[in-house]
């Protein structure tokens, strides 16, 4: 029973930053349209950001994330101008097209800060709680409260205000939106920064759990897309949903399969997704690719 | 992630789609006949060195090349064998065991007489057969008992194998601190596998059973079932079979969850980056099993550091200290032999008796020259002899 | 002329393969060897995805597959290298069916994620299993032996590698250009479609992964007997993607384009390789620079240049006059349909209830209705793209609701689509082509073993094909591709497209959309013919003039269920028709009141 709910713990901790990815992937396809697979690379990017804020300017973690979160924003502009053309294009095209600027993040990353990567030191210094023999992570606690304070900002702004209607608009049917007089362009190119300030988010937050590498980005890209479709690709609840359950099936997979965890999780992946296509909150409306 | 290697043959394959007609018609030979012959008798001495300096492995393979070429400097400062420069090629195998095969044929083709290297076990085996093949002898930085199962008489290891290095800690472990209560983890990559097998042989041949015997994936982040699982067990010490980044992030998550049992293993878990994932406050107490335990074992260590910090400007360490010592084999080697190669060079090289920084060296049929690690404990986060 | 100049450009390039080896080295000859194992994987991807559009991320995987069964075959349980190798294949082919089998129920990304995660299951497995030898690998494959021929020499391996790859491109253009590969194409430009003209869709998507997996099982096994050693990282999602590179630089709709990607991009890596990480933001560059400026990759520049050249001298063919069809002889027999009690649900918006009615042999009916009165959820119902929620379809007699759309265009249902599904990728004549062919999938069993039975069935499609043309008045236009018609011409097609399948029943879903004047007499045209010719018609049109004109009977539909039904004047003076229309004055263009009534 505490294996169990170690175990589960362990895997929401991770899943809270699947979670976030799949976010990401999820807001930039359902405003644009756009499979983004360099998505796990931008969030590399926003860990190295982060991490070397922290570990170099010795800005407080927080400061060192907002600034991280700013300067990811700014790569997500780019990369949203660099693959505009792309929006359209069928799916190969966007799938390979994507990956290629994923495999120059990747590179540019080695140029910038060498292969060899760092480890990152707990911001919170704090041990970790006992609760009836469970430990619990001060840091973990932490990742989870930002990613459902994340998640609480992106929906208030996707219902509340008027830019966030607009690109609920935009998702909701394209051409009805910009008959109505509603900046797609614009919209897309919020929906990129947002997409991206998610993944620096993830990518800060996962820095001091793990290590950061140019290729950290791979798996964390991959378990994250699997979050997102589980849940319903496109859908904002599904994203977070998709990201836990992937996270702690992880976890478990790990602890009753030992070395083939990997090969566990991908096979009940497919089974899942082949009793559910649409995930657990797919809406076919949003699916446009 | 390549399947090739080095060098360019695109120009070649190009211009020789164009010629070969005529190139055929004039030879009427069977294609590839014509190699040159490998052993050039007057240029400079070929050596080729082969690791990743690409991908995630490339810092391992960077300090191979650094510990390599300060052997390869020194000789050529003091007139090189017989006359001749000593050539250091550097050849990139991405830690790819694919792309290793490749680098094989490369070095074959080329007329490269011996070659250093790789760090990973995987890709020296891989390599293993098309080198008997060709008689080019390989001194290798891997360790894994699946070299010596190579049987291939060209394969020689600049330091001991996974066995001699449990061995030597199951013998401390179980003998010396008298613990029995033991749990495992290991990865299911090349180095895991290897030192489970080893680390499992070494404890059955004592008598002892592990409580625990976890495998985790190569790129596995999250360690809560597999720790918490250990925890109910309660053991004294837990032995990890994996490399530096993951070791760390193993020690580091298994003190959040409350576990105070120190971590035993090989020689990632001597190293800074395994220090750095893990926190220097969690690694204290660790047991590690090296043949270099630090720059000041020795006389020849210190010169070593010494001269190494003045060529690169940063310490020394283990793999650096090895690819030296396997450098200077081979060089003695060349020496001794007046510069032979193919068989009577391997068997120069079997011949030769070297004091070197890991110890003293004297190869037997299996291709493996020293069979001791000594026992360190990590005190004050310094990596300092075992004092049993 | 053309195809003489071809045929010496194959020569031509054969003999310079078949003397390469000479002018190359040792590792020269390694690296082409290698090459060509890519080259194979490619064209196997261009099939899965550039023709039949079946995103295929686990062809390393079926490499692997390939690879590791004669690896295992061989060293492990001591089968001679050919044995082992025809095993392979067969493991090959078994797995590739099992990654097909998510393809039946999901497309496009989803696909994309799961066969990616089959393939990561797969390394996961080789990396685990004892008899796999885990992470290190099996070495020690002996060489494969053939009388008197040397296998470990690379040179001579080569020329095994070639024939084999010779074979394998020709084999996979010999599929491109005939039926199946057809069917392939029309279900990657629109699934919906291609089931609406009898290709079976999921049969199609398993074929396509199997297909898939058997080039990569000749690679695996040539991997095998080559590099002699296997081990998980040479199957990783890096080499994954490299491939794919391969495949979207070259051209994926255009195997010898997917050829020409794998070549190009082996020699340019080889070329920087001294510098892998400039190398990867290069490499990492050209992969996004060609998707955005050339999506056709390199195959598509030729026929990209040529465009922009002929744009200047444009010719513009003419729609030929239609020529009708005779009439019904004594052994066709027009369907019977009816329609019992059906109701349709989605998600709490009930689209149709409880409609009935019932359509007489060779009768042509209209369906009318303000938009959104559920008319094409109709059709769709009857050809098979829904099940009713409640109720049944009968053709003839017989229970056909809930059967696959594949099914009922074999017993005889043809239809067209509200906004033109016309295969865009392919030309008029395939178009037609498709439709034609009425053999089954399970038929394929002939590509491999009675290649000259699909030669003469193709032949025979062609010369159907061209007399299908012909009536229709679209000869002109036979190698044109839909897009670069007017949508007058499309709309023709789509009826010549559904008439090439000899139906009993056609329903044409607002046939007259977008037409002139003109064009919409020749369609009251047409459709009267294939009546005549013994075809049952049902017809949703939005223009009175030519429902009432054409129909013999005319069912309203209002809000999902069935108001009016009648001859055209009874139709258009029953009182609830017209307040279902004015109640509707948005539509108020439908309102039936300005129809001439013959």
């Amino acid at each position: 029973m505490q294996v169990t709910i170690q175990t589960f713990i362990g895997g929401m901790s991770l899943g809270a930053i699947y979670a976030l990815v799949a976010m990401g992937f999820s807001l930039v396809y359902r405003t644009m349209g756009l499979v983004n697979f360099a998505h796990g690379n931008v969030v590399m990017v926003g860990a190295y950001l982060a991490s070397t804020f922290f570990l170099s300017t010795r800005l407080p973690f927080a400061l060192a994330m907002v600034v991280a979160i700013g300067a990811t924003g700014v790569v997500g502009v780019v990369i949203e101008r660099a693959l505009r053309p792309l929006e359209n294009k069928d799916f190969d095209l966007m799938l390979i097209g994507t990956i290629g600027f994923g495999i120059v993040l990747e590179a540019l990353a080695i140029i910038i800060w060498g292969a060899t990567g760092h480890a990152v030191p707990s911001p919170v210094p704090v041990p970790p709680l006992d609760i009836l023999g469970v430990r619990v992570r001060t840091y973990d606690l932490m990742v989870l409260g930002i990613a459902a304070a994340a998640t609480a900002a992106l929906m208030l702004f996707l219902q509340r205000t008027k830019r966030g209607a607009a690109m609920q608009a935009v998702a909701m049917d394209h051409e009805a939106a910009t008959a109505v007089g509603i900046h797609v362009g614009r919209s897309n190119a919020i929906a990129f920064v947002i997409g991206a300030a998610l993944a620096a988010l993830a990518g800060g937050l996962v820095g001091p759990m793990l290590y950061v590498n140019p290729s950290m980005g791979g798996s964390l890209g991959i378990k994250g897309f699997a979050g997102a479709v589980l849940g319903g690709f496109g859908s904002i609840p599904g994203a977070i949903i998709g990201g836990l359950v992937i996270g702690v099936l992880d976890s478990f997979a790990a602890g009753h399969f030992q070395g083939y965890s990997e090969l566990v999780l991908f096979v009940v992946f497919t089974v899942i997704i082949m009793i559910r296509p649409t995930g657990i909150f797919g809406e076919k409306t949003v699916n446009r690719a | 992630m390549s399947l090739f290697a080095r060098r360019r043959v695109a120009v070649p394959l190009l211009t020789a789609a164009l010629a070969s007609a005529a190139l055929a018609l004039a030879a009427c030979s069977p294609p590839g006949s014509n190699n040159t012959p490998s052993g050039n008798e007057n240029g400079p001495i070929k050596i080729a060195l082969v690791d990743a300096q690409s991908g995630q492995l490339s810092s391992l393979g960077a300090w191979e090349l650094k510990g390599a070429r300060l052997a390869v400097n020194e000789w050529n400062k003091a007139g090189g064998i017989n006359g001749r420069q000593i050539q250091l090629d550097v050849f990139d195998d991405q830690g790819d065991p694919t792309t290793g095969t490749n680098v094989a044929r490369k070095i074959v083709s080329e007329g490269y007489i011996a070659m250093l290297g790789t760090a990973e076990s995987a890709v020296t085996i891989a390599m293993a057969p098309i080198l008997r093949d060709a008689k080019i002898p390989n001194i290798t930085s891997g360790q894994s008992p699946g070299l010596v199962a190579v049987g291939s008489p060209f394969l020689f290891l600049n330091g001991p194998t996974s066995t001699t290095y449990d061995a030597t800690l199951a013998k401390y472990l179980v003998e010396t601190k008298g613990l029995k209560n033991i749990a495992m983890i290991t990865n299911n990559g090349a180095y895991g596998k290897g030192e489970h097998d080893a680390f499992l042989k070494a404890l059955s041949a004592r008598n002892v059973t592990p409580v625990a015997d976890q495998v985790v994936t190569a790129d596995q982040k999250d360690f809560s079932a597999v720790l918490t699982g250990i925890r109910q067990k309660n053991p004294e010490v837990i032995f990890l079979g994996a490399e530096e980044v993951e070791s760390g992030l193993i020690v580091k998550q298994a003190r959040s969850l409350g576990i105070t049992a120190p971590f035993a293993g090989g020689a990632p878990m001597g190293t800074p980056v395994f220090a750095d994932t893990a926190g220097l406050a969690n690694i204290e107490g660790s047991i590690v099993s090296s043949p270099y335990l630090s720059n000041d074992v020795s006389e020849a260590s210190r010169k070593f550091a010494a001269a190494y910090k003045a060529a690169y400007g940063e310490d020394a360490e283990l793999h650096g200290a090895k690819a030296y010592d396997g450098a200077q084999i081979l060089l003695t080697a060349l020496k001794n032999s007046n510069i032979a190669t193919g068989q009577a060079l391997a068997d120069a090289i079997r011949a030769v008796k070297h004091e070197g920084l890991l110890g003293n060296f004297s190869y037997d049929n299996t291709g493996v020259g020293i069979s001791a690690t000594a026992i360190g404990e990590i005190e004050n986060g310094k990596l300092v002899a075992a004092t049993s | 002329m053309r195809y003489r100049y071809r045929l010496a450009t194959l020569g031509l390039a054969g003999v310079a393969a078949w003397l390469l080896p000479y002018g190359l080295d040792s590792y020269a000859i390694h690296v082409v060897d290698v090459m060509l194992l890519f080259a194979i994987l490619a064209v196997g991807l261009g099939l899965a995805m550039g023709i039949a559009g079946q995103i295929n991320l686990a062809q390393v995987a079926f490499f692997g597959v390939g690879a590791y069964a004669t690896a295992i075959l061989t060293t492990r349980a001591g089968l001679g290298f050919w044995t082992a190798a025809a095993l392979a294949m067969v493991a090959a082919a078994v797995v590739g069916l099992v990654v097909g089998i998510p393809a039946l129920r999901m497309q496009s990304h989803y696909l994309g994620i799961v066969t990616l995660g089959l393939a990561l299951a797969f390394t996961n497995w080789v990396t685990n299993a004892q008899i796999a030898g885990g992470a290190e690998g099996i070495t020690a494959i002996p060489a494969p032996r053939f009388p008197g021929v040397d296998l470990s020499s690379e040179y001579l391996f080569y020329y095994l590698e070639l024939i084999l790859f010779a074979a394998a491109l020709a084999f996979g253009l010999f599929v491109v250009h005939t039926p199946l590969g057809r069917r392939m194409r029309a279900m990657r430009d629109d699934a919906l479609a291609a089931g609406a003209v009898g290709a079976e869709v999921p049969m199609l998507r398993m074929t396509a992964f199997l297909v898939a997996s058997l080039y990569g099982g000749v690679a695996g096994v040539l991997y095998a007997g080559l590099i002699r050693y296997v081990a998980p990282d040479t199957f990783s999602i890096g080499n994954m993607f490299l491939l794919l590179a391969m495949v979207i630089i070259g051209g994926r709709q255009n195997l010898v384009g997917c050829v020409v990607g794998a070549v190009g991009l082996v020699v340019v890596r080889e070329l920087l390789i001294d510098y892998p990480t400039y190398a990867q933001v290069a490499y990492g560059s050209v992969v996004v620079l060609t998707v955005v400026f050339a999506p056709t990759g390199l195959a598509g520049l030729p026929s990209r240049i040529r465009a922009v050249v002929r744009r200047r001298a444009p010719v513009t063919p003419a729609l030929g006059a239609f020529e009708p069809y005779p009439a019904a002889t004594a052994g066709v027999e027009p369907s019977v349909l009816t329609v019992d009690g059906v109701s349709k649900q989605f998600r709490g918006l009930r689209a149709l209830s409880n409609v009935s009615l019932s359509v007489a042999a060779g009768e042509i009916r209209g369906i009318v209705g303000p938009n959104g009165s559920g008319k094409t959820t109709l059709f769709n119902i009857v050809s098979g793209f829904y099940r009713p929620s409640v109720g049944r379809v009968l053709l003839d007699g017989r229970v056909i609701s809930g059967a696959r759309p594949y099914r009922l265009a074999q017993a005889g249902i043809a239809r067209t689509f509200q906004n033109l599904r016309l295969f865009r990728d392919l030309t008029v004549a395939d178009n037609i082509l498709v439709a034609l062919d009425r053999t089954r999938t399970a038929w394929t069993w002939r590509y491999l073993f009675w290649p000259i039975g699909i030669v003469r069935h193709d032949r025979s499609l062609r010369a159907e094909a061209d007399r299908v043309l012909g009536r229709f008045g679209l000869a002109d236009f036979a190698g044109i591709r839909p897009g670069a018609l007017s949508y007058g011409i499309q709309r023709r097609v789509e009826v010549a497209r559904a008439m090439a399948r000899a139906p009993r029943l056609l329903l044409l879903d607002e046939p007259a959309a977008g037409l002139n004047g003109e064009e919409v007499r020749q369609l009251g045209e047409i459709v009267r013919s294939i009546r005549a010719s013994g075809v049952t018609v049902v017809i949703i049109e939005h223009n009175m003039g030519l429902v009432m004109s054409l129909c013999d009977r005319i069912t309203v539909l209002a809000g999902g269920a069935v108001i009016a039904d009648g001859t055209p004047a009874e139709v258009v003076t029953a009182p609830q028709v017209i307040e279902a229309y004015l109640g509707d004055s948005a539509m108020s263009h439908d309102v039936p009141t300005t129809v001439e009534v013959t």
